[in-house]
């Protein structure tokens, strides 16, 4: 192999690397990674657009500083099996309706009042082998929740109609 | 020929007005944006038939009337009004108007008033009061146009046509009145539409495609579709055109404000519905709205296309802020 083949190699992964990253600024979940601490790692394009916080702001502080209903002992415990066991762990909008309070994505045509939420937690494994970080995914829940929600409503009409 | 003078404050209900004259009437219409606007196009000999709100700035729609009748200016008087207290149409009946007829105006309703006052012929004004300073307006107006034009530019490479473009429509309007500034769409005609949310830099909003129903054909036609197509083939066209519509315009306006905004998937608001039950807006949350109306029409086609943006209330002072160097002189 010659030398200026190597360098186009290199050269193609630099490549790679940055559209790779720009399909993570650009991808429509928010990913988010932090370590131990609770401290960001990264904050994309998704969570900037939405939470109007800049990944230079948010970057090595505690998702705590700029989200302080979301309490450290829960989170720490809700990532304790991934850090550990390196298994995913998961927040359904069911259970909890979002994690960052944003707002839905149609103002002004959706009825939701925020963007319901589901959250996957997923290990990250270093080079060492180790996990010292976990992967949040932050996806957009809103058209499923409010589908569901008038269903719901819907049936239990029916039910009533039924009673009566 | 009949001369018909429609005064209301606001531009979305003028034009509502206009369009809701009988189709058959022939008329030269003029507008006044308020009473005394009103007055002085009666006084030039502009308007045998008056339509005339109410609740205006400058000179209501009262002191118009009482005008008209301590001047003896002979103009045959409707009102359209949304205040519908019986007290309020007694008040403009005694003041000399022939009839009272109650906002949302339709054109059945117009054409049985002036029908009734043997004129045959009668202009109703829907009324929307906009915040929205002159200035400000005319700036929204101008990236608006601009937008616009790239947009239109888009279609016409794609679809190989010539894209009529319009003049923008920018307007402050109640968030449940948005059925009623889809000017280019006939009430009666079924239409499907696409919406969009979009964001960015703490400015959010929603885009809208509407496409009447009757367009499908000619689009297939230029998209070189010969068999007839059905529901999910018209889906398909109205989202690629929605795509294109919303996404080069919304990175029209971004460039002018130089920043990005981020689209969220496009949703599905209905096919073959009326323009009211396409369009159920969310009452609760947003009282009022930017609205920027574009339709676009195609030379030689029967297509009807409007694109509508709305932007939160909430977003206007961070863009008013952001077009702030446009209004430096």
């Amino acid at each position: 192999m010659t030398s200026s083949s190597v360098k186009n190699d290199a050269l193609d992964e630099l490549l790679e690397f940055h559209w790779m990253m720009d399909m993570i600024q650009n991808v429509d979940v928010g990913i988010v990674v932090f370590d131990r601490d609770l401290q960001v790692k990264v904050w994309n394009g998704f969570m900037e657009a939405h939470s109007g916080i800049l990944p230079t702001d948010i970057k090595n502080q505690p998702i705590s500083t700029y989200f302080p209903e979301i309490k450290a002992p829960w989170l720490k415990q809700k990532v304790k099996p991934v850090f550990e066991l390196r298994t995913r762990s998961f927040i359904t909008w069911e259970q909890r309706p979002y994690l960052f309070k944003f707002r839905n994505y149609r103002p002004i045509t959706s009825s939701a009042p925020y963007m319901y939420q589901n959250v996957v937690f997923s290990p990250l494994v270093s080079v060492m082998g180790t996990v010292d970080n976990v992967c949040m995914m932050i996806y957009d829940m809103t058209d499923a929740a409010s589908s569901k929600k008038q269903l719901l409503e819907l049936q239990v009409k029916e039910f009533e109609s039924s009673q009566s | 020929m009949l001369s018909v003078l429609i005064c209301d404050d606001s531009m979305v209900a003028r034009k509502q007005t206009a369009r809701c004259l009988p189709q058959d009437l022939e008329s030269q219409v003029h507008f006044a944006k308020h009473g005394q606007e009103a007055l002085d196009a009666l006084t030039a000999g502009k308007g045998q038939l008056l339509l005339l709100d109410l609740n205006m700035p400058v000179m209501d729609g009262y002191q118009t009337l009482e005008n008209i009748k301590s001047q003896a200016l002979g103009v045959k008087t409707i009102v359209i009004s949304g205040d519908i207290q019986p007290e309020a149409m007694q008040r403009v009946k005694d003041l000399g108007a022939l009839d009272f007829i109650k906002k949302p105006v339709n054109s059945e309703e117009l054409r049985a008033a002036i029908t009734r006052h043997g004129l045959f012929h009668e202009e109703e004004l829907e009324q929307e009061n906009s915040d929205l300073n002159e200035l400000v307006r005319d700036c929204y107006q101008e990236v608006a146009n601009v937008a616009m034009g790239m947009a239109g530019d888009h279609l016409a490479r794609i679809m190989n046509v010539f894209v009529q473009l319009p003049i923008p429509n920018v307007n402050l309007i109640e968030v449940s009145e948005l059925h009623m500034m889809l000017s280019d769409i006939d009430g009666s005609e079924s239409t499907s539409g696409i919406c969009q949310g979009f964001l960015g830099d703490g400015i959010s909003g929603e885009g809208l495609c509407i496409l009447s129903d009757s367009s499908f054909a000619d689009i297939a036609n230029i998209m070189g579709m010969k068999e007839d197509i059905d529901d999910h083939q018209q889906l398909e066209l109205l989202m690629d055109a929605a795509s294109l519509l919303i996404g080069t315009c919304l990175s029209g306006i971004a460039e002018q404000l130089d920043m990005k905004f981020r689209q969220g998937h496009p949703v599905v608001l209905g096919q073959h519905q009326s323009i009211q039950d396409l369009i159920k807006a969310n009452r609760n949350a947003w009282k009022k709205t930017l609205a920027i109306e574009i339709s676009y029409g195609l030379e030689g086609y029967k297509v009807k296309c409007d694109m509508i943006l709305l932007f939160t209330e909430d977003s206007m002072d961070l863009m008013n802020a952001k077009l702030a160097h446009l209004l430096e002189d």
